[in-house]
């Protein structure tokens, strides 16, 4: 007997490009069963939630027809965030306390204790998502090799404010650079098994793609300025419009290809001299289909259930009206309540679940199907590396509802 | 022997050209090998993954095959220790395997190595033949687990109820009485947003009448009273019964409480109780303590269902639990001045019976007022101050000052939206029974 094989087979190693297997339907029905459980255990199912959504997302990115692989666990994710707690505990309850006191001793508001808190907060975000990244690519495996993230989260720490602090003070101009440099620290010490990746190429290649919002910021504010000073007709307005449009357009610009730039400067070196290596094509106008269109459609979604509903309820109130009497007011007021609640959770639910079925996984799928990995065959060089445990799991990122999404 | 669909041939039979079918990994190397699967029916079955000479898998390092094509490395994994991985996409059913069919094997005794099937067929026989694809690693590290969980919940206890009202106490003495103000303002203000209407603040009563007769209450009140700061009274229009006092001296009621009260003599009692906790500072105290621990709770919780932490917020503020300590102050406050004011404290012990009997222990209000489980204790005390102290009884109000006082609702402050006030009296409308 003899078997026609799957298409992702039939292309064996020889597809260098990279599949990707998620379907709607799965999605869905994982989203919301993870959501629910969330809700009914007070959200300490979280952990688990997003676990799983990874081991999905990670399983549906086919490289070479071989799956990623997220070896996360949930139990993992409780643990770490746990351990956060017994660290920020201290930091929240203690340091909020005494920035509330003192704002309200020294500015009588609380504005001064809300910016302080935030500014107090800055290293820790930072050193919090390298470690969330840290976990993640330490659960990470990809033809059953460990991908990994050295230590230096407070260096991170470091190098990230000094590159704020320096793209404030050139009002925005060198905001390229950061992005460069940070992901140079990130990505040259990001290991794949034995090996490390080495992020190329130069922060300038990124500054044409930064223009994009530079320039119709510039173009806009002297617009604004010669508006103001100048007596400009008012139909000069519509042309601050388009550049707050161009500016929009060229920050999803920027996001998407700085992104596909970056990916395309990075590279393993084996010491065999052969080089594995990453083409990324995501297109902007894609990206920018996918999230208008996913959020119109969600939208259309539920003004759809809320206008059957609202028909439901308006059809049904003639006939509530006869039995809504001073008397029954309670079992009615009762019964609109126990609804209104079904109703926000329904939300809540429909909303958690519609948004990854419609524009996480459509953005996964993009991203994923315009990668290709060149220099493949040299993969046979590299070797497993050892288990980090990363013990506190991106528990810091967790605590502090840094990685919202996935 | 050896069976199953997809045996292309059988393991001793003459080479055929194979197809392959599966992708095989060993946890080692990142090398991949193509392998065809063929289950044996030996006891136990097992998976026999035999790897196909191509050339692509020669050049992917792999040191597979002679020219003959016989497979230089096989590998058997017994159908028993076969496991999958969960939560992957494509594989989730056997009676409805997706699109793209992957299924992601691994083996008890060899946990790194991963074979990877894209072949229906062969998932359909494997999803049917192995019997323990799904079970679970053993958990590890449960006691590792059950140490950081005892030790999150000692550090959040220690901050909740050691550290934070300690230094909430000490801190609170300190506060500037301009401070202390803006502090009451900011959560008088978040209170009414947090209890109003979607888009409408609790409006403030604020009828002529009301109002006046209200002010003659408070201010004999406060004249017997040796308070150390203004005290600014207030009632807000919600069928809570409740009161409450704010920092830097703001008492406020909720006209659910006038509204459950017999006469203005018992909500006078609540109020002197009040005004025990603003002499005592104790709003103060529970303020900052609301601001340490609040991002603590936030913390634990999470926002799993969006922004419900904001309504515990406000919430814990009103029911602001104060200590035995504090509540005990506050009432031997009460029962020293009602008498000054010719009213016993006895009616502060009507009032706790009543709400009592209608509510349970449970509601809001002998929750705030009892804290702990004495209230019996507490209505005593009151009995037992007004036999200790007997006091010539003299209404406070007049019995037109009570019926004004009782209607102080019918009308709002200006601040406040016209349309909340409409909106109100709809939902007054649905509520009266």
């Amino acid at each position: 007997m003899t078997f026609v094989n799957a298409p992702a087979a039939s292309r064996g190693t020889r597809f260098t490009g990279t599949g990707f297997t998620g379907t709607r339907g799965e999605m869905f029905r994982l989203a919301f069963k993870t959501a629910l459980f969330t809700l009914l255990t007070l959200g300490l199912y979280r952990f688990w939630a997003k676990t799983r959504l990874r081991r999905y997302y990670w399983s549906a990115v086919q490289p070479c027809g071989v799956p990623l692989e997220y070896a996360g666990q949930g139990v993992e994710k409780l643990l770490g965030f746990l351990i956060a707690v017994v660290f920020l505990a201290f930091y929240i309850g203690i340091v909020n306390l005494v920035l509330m006191f003192a704002s309200f001793a020294l500015f009588q508001g609380n504005v001064t204790a809300y910016a302080l808190s935030f500014i107090g907060i800055l290293p820790l975000y930072f050193f919090a998502t390298y470690r969330a990244r840290r976990y993640v690519l330490a659960r990470t495996r990809w033809r059953g090799i460990r991908f990994g993230l050295e230590a230096g989260a407070w260096r991170y720490a470091a190098r990230a404010l000094m590159h704020w602090a320096i793209t404030i003070c050139t009002l925005g101009l060198l905001w390229p650079r950061m992005t460069f440099y940070l992901e140079k620290f990130r990505t040259d010490r990001t290991t794949f098994g034995s090996h490390r990746l080495c992020q190329t190429g130069r922060w300038q290649m990124l500054f044409p793609l930064w223009l994009n919002v530079i320039l119709p910021v510039g173009i806009g504010a002297g617009l604004i300025w010669a508006m103001i000073t100048r007596d400009l007709p008012a139909s000069a307005a519509v042309l601050v419009v388009v550049m707050v449009l161009w500016m929009l357009w060229g920050m999803l610009h920027y996001k998407v290809q700085s992104k596909r730039l970056l990916a395309n400067a990075k590279e393993l070196r084996l010491q065999t001299g052969e080089a594995v290596g990453l083409i990324a094509k995501p297109r902007t106008g894609r990206v920018l289909g996918i999230y208008l269109g996913g959020y119109a459609l969600i939208y259309m979604i539920f003004g759809a259930v809320f206008g059957v509903i609202g028909g439901m309820v308006f059809a049904s109130g003639l006939t509530l009206d006869g039995w809504v009497t001073p008397q029954s007011g309670g079992i009615a007021q009762g019964l609109a309540v126990s609804l209104g609640a079904v109703l926000y959770f329904g939300v809540f639910l429909f909303w958690i679940s519609l948004t990854q079925v419609f524009v996480t996984l459509p953005l996964w799928r993009h991203y994923a199907q315009t990668l290709e990995i060149t220099g493949v065959r040299a993969l046979g060089g590299i070797h497993q590396a050892a288990r980090d445990e990363a013990l506190e799991a991106g528990g810091f990122a967790e605590a502090l509802d840094l990685g919202a999404a996935i | 022997m050896t069976g199953g669909p997809w045996d292309l041939p059988p393991p001793d039979a003459p080479a055929q050209p194979a197809l392959p079918i599966g992708m095989f990994c060993d946890g080692r190397t990142a090398a991949l090998r193509e392998v065809t699967l063929v289950l044996i029916e030996d006891s136990p079955a097992s998976l026999l993954m035999r790897e196909v000479a191509t050339p692509v898998a020669r050049s992917e390092g792999t040191s597979p095959a002679d020219a003959a094509g016989q497979a230089a490395f096989s590998m058997e994994w017994p159908l028993a220790q076969l496991r999958r991985l969960p939560d992957q996409a494509g594989n989730s059913d056997p009676d409805d395997i997706g699109h793209h069919p992957t299924l992601v094997l691994t083996c008890t005794s060899a946990p790194l190595a991963r074979l990877v099937v894209h072949h229906r067929g062969a998932i359909a026989t494997i999803l049917a033949r192995a019997p323990a694809l799904d079970a679970r690693l053993p958990l590890r590290g449960k006691g590792r687990i059950a140490a950081w969980a005892c030790a999150a919940v000692a550090a959040v206890a220690l901050i909740i109820f050691g550290l934070v009202p300690l230094m909430a106490n000490q801190l609170a003495a300190f506060l500037p009485p301009e401070g202390e103000k803006a502090l009451g303002d900011k959560t008088y203000a978040q209170i009414r947003t947090a209890f109003g209407d979607e888009f409408f603040p609790l409006p403030e009563c604020s009828d002529p009448a009301g109002l006046a007769a209200f002010q003659s209450m408070t201010e004999r009140l406060v004249a017997q009273a040796e308070v150390p700061l203004d005290i600014t009274f207030t009632v807000l229009d919600s069928d809570i019964v409740n009161a409450f006092a704010l920092p830097g001296g703001r008492i406020v009621v909720f006209s659910g409480l006038i509204y459950e009260s017999e006469s203005a003599d018992e909500v006078a009692a609540v109020i002197a109780h009040e005004i025990g906790h603003v002499v005592h500072r104790d709003p103060t105290r529970a303020a900052l303590r609301t601001a340490g621990s609040f991002g603590v709770l936030g913390l634990l919780f999470g926002d799993f269902a969006g922004g419900s932490v904001v309504l515990m917020l406000a919430n814990q503020v009103v029911e602001a639990r104060y200590s035995q300590e504090a509540e005990a102050q506050a009432d031997a406050f009460a029962h020293a001045l009602l008498p000054k004011v010719g009213v016993s404290p006895a009616e502060l012990a009507k009032l706790f019976e009543y709400l009592r009997d209608e509510y349970g222990e449970d509601s809001g209000i002998v929750k705030h007022f009892s804290s702990h489980p004495e209230l019996g204790d507490r209505i005593a005390q009151a009995r037992a101050a007004q036999a200790a102290n007997p006091v010539p009884i003299q209404p406070l109000l007049s019995p037109s000052q009570e019926d004004a006082f009782f209607g102080i609702c019918d009308e709002y402050g200006a601040d406040d939206m016209p349309g909340g006030a409409f909106l109100r009296r709809i939902d007054d409308f649905f509520d009266e029974d």
